[in-house]
């Protein structure tokens, strides 16, 4: 469980079916890193989610390149997108390093709770 | 699956030979103390099972998940293979299977430096570089006094470096990200010097720690996630008592090179109470990452990291001024250990119970 509330807009990219946008949202919201206790969607990890007719493409980034947690953020996004888009749809994840993360990509919730 | 047995068997043989070792320096009784090699350097091979065998090849099969590459694998499997030889009495192939494992290992850092360039990588992969110097000077048959500070700059570099990636998140003063890699560079100065110069080299390694002590305390998100919940606030708890043992571990250093019977604390204020402490903290995330068992978090886990700490606190105060008293303490320690062991596993039957066998295999 996030320790911030999911917050109030969708902060990345979105591009398709308005429908599918708050669902997508809220799915990817509830995928959180323990370490921070907030949702990959507050720290800012999630470049852009692109839906078409046959998949939905989530571009994601992680902080760091040594982390062992990676893979399981992906499967548990995974896993939460596929709970939330129709069964027809194919779930892609991408895992990119280009641009770099960097704080200014987080959340309102999330530099208020860190600080900033 | 196989091959995480074979790990797990490699990592459980260096702990339970690295605690036993430990313990019987200290005149407490374990089962055959004669299996360990008398010869050569044994006042080492303590350490050379918690630090290469168990933690080297935990935080090895740790960026090779991380970096998904199967050769990357060979860095814990020489490390573990190595610890089996020194467990065996084969002192010189397991110091040089070290080295092995050290190499790769720096190999696969350099991969994520590639990968990612940025400061808390090269930092990493110096502390793989730190990792590689002690080795080499352990198979050249040095002693504690010229490995130990290569051994724990490994591992305090590689923890360091990691929370400096987690700064990133939380506002902090700009020049915070430049001074990490100085205070590292003095602790890396003062390994160096510890061979020729025992008395400098160590006072400027303990300064080092006490430094890299306050930074953490001053710039680490676990001031902010203490305030939340769940295993975020139980990490953060380990962070921070972790971080006051560093602080502690650092003074007791420059202590022990002025001549001050401070050794055992400095070392062990730095092994125990910083890097299990922090290895505590960590294991119910990452555990699930590499091993793949899922584990049920509950208060429960901080029963064992109380232990951990009461008991390091029983062998470094009163058991400095008495030897029975820090043979107590240190059972104590080694019973912390087996406690957190006992504790994750059962965590993960409690998780199993809550999602069923369904949910457990859906995991794998």
């Amino acid at each position: 469980m996030s320790a911030l509330a999911p917050p109030a807009e969708a902060v990345f990219p979105y591009e398709g079916p308005a429908q599918l946008r708050a669902p997508i949202a809220a799915a990817l919201s509830r995928v959180v890193d323990p370490e921070v206790s907030m949702s990959i969607v507050d720290v800012g990890l999630v470049y852009g989610v692109t839906v078409d007719a046959a998949m939905v493409h989530v571009r994601l980034t992680m902080t760091s390149a040594a982390c062992p947690v990676i893979e399981l953020i992906l499967d548990e996004a995974e896993a939460e997108l596929d709970k939330a888009v129709p069964p027809e749809l194919h779930i892609r994840l991408e895992l990119v390093w280009e641009p770099p993360w960097g704080p200014e990509r987080m959340s309102a919730g999330a530099r208020r709770f860190m600080g900033w | 699956m196989a091959a995480r047995a074979l790990f797990g068997a490699l990592a459980a043989t260096s702990l339970a030979g690295g605690i036993a070792g430990g313990l019987w320096r200290l005149g407490v009784a374990v089962p055959d103390p004669l299996a360990f090699a008398w010869a050569g350097q044994v006042l080492l091979v303590h350490g050379a099972l918690m630090i290469c065998g168990f933690l080297g090849t935990m935080i090895g099969i740790e960026r090779a998940v991380a970096v998904k590459r199967r050769w990357a694998f060979a860095a814990p499997l020489a490390s573990g293979a190595g610890a089996l030889c020194l467990v065996l009495g084969q002192q010189t192939a397991g110091a040089w299977l070290g080295v092995a494992a050290a190499l790769c290992f720096l190999a696969v850092n350099a991969l994520v430096v590639w990968r990612q360039r940025a400061v808390h990588t090269l930092l990493l992969a110096a502390g793989a570089g730190a990792w590689l110097a002690g080795n080499l000077l352990f198979a050249l048959g040095q002693g504690g006094d010229a490995v130990f500070p290569w051994w724990f700059a490994f591992l305090v570099m590689t923890i360091a470096a990691e929370r400096l990636e987690m700064t990133r998140l939380m506002r902090r003063w700009p020049a915070a990200s430049a001074t990490m890699p100085a205070v590292l560079s003095l602790l890396l100065a003062g390994a160096a010097w510890s061979g020729a110069a025992p008395r400098a080299g160590g006072l400027l390694y303990g300064a080092a720690l006490a430094l890299l002590a306050a930074w953490l305390v001053v710039f680490d998100v676990a001031r902010r996630t203490v305030s939340t919940h769940g295993v975020s606030r139980y990490m953060a708890v380990c962070l921070l008592g972790g971080y006051a043992w560093l602080g502690i571990a650092g003074a007791a250093w420059a202590a022990a090179a002025i001549g001050w019977p401070t050794r055992d604390i400095a070392l062990h204020a730095l092994g125990l109470g910083f890097v299990v402490s922090m290895v505590m903290g960590h294991a119910p995330v990452v555990l699930p990452a590499v091993a793949r068992i899922k584990l049920r978090f509950g208060t429960f886990f901080y029963l064992p990291l109380a232990v951990l700490h009461l008991s390091l606190a029983v062998r470094l105060v009163p058991g400095s001024f008495s030897g029975p008293l820090r043979a107590v303490g240190a059972s104590l320690n080694a019973a912390a250990i087996a406690f957190f062991a006992v504790t994750v596993a059962g965590a993960a039957v409690a998780w199993r119970i809550q999602h069923g066998a369904e949910g457990a295999r859906k995991a794998r």
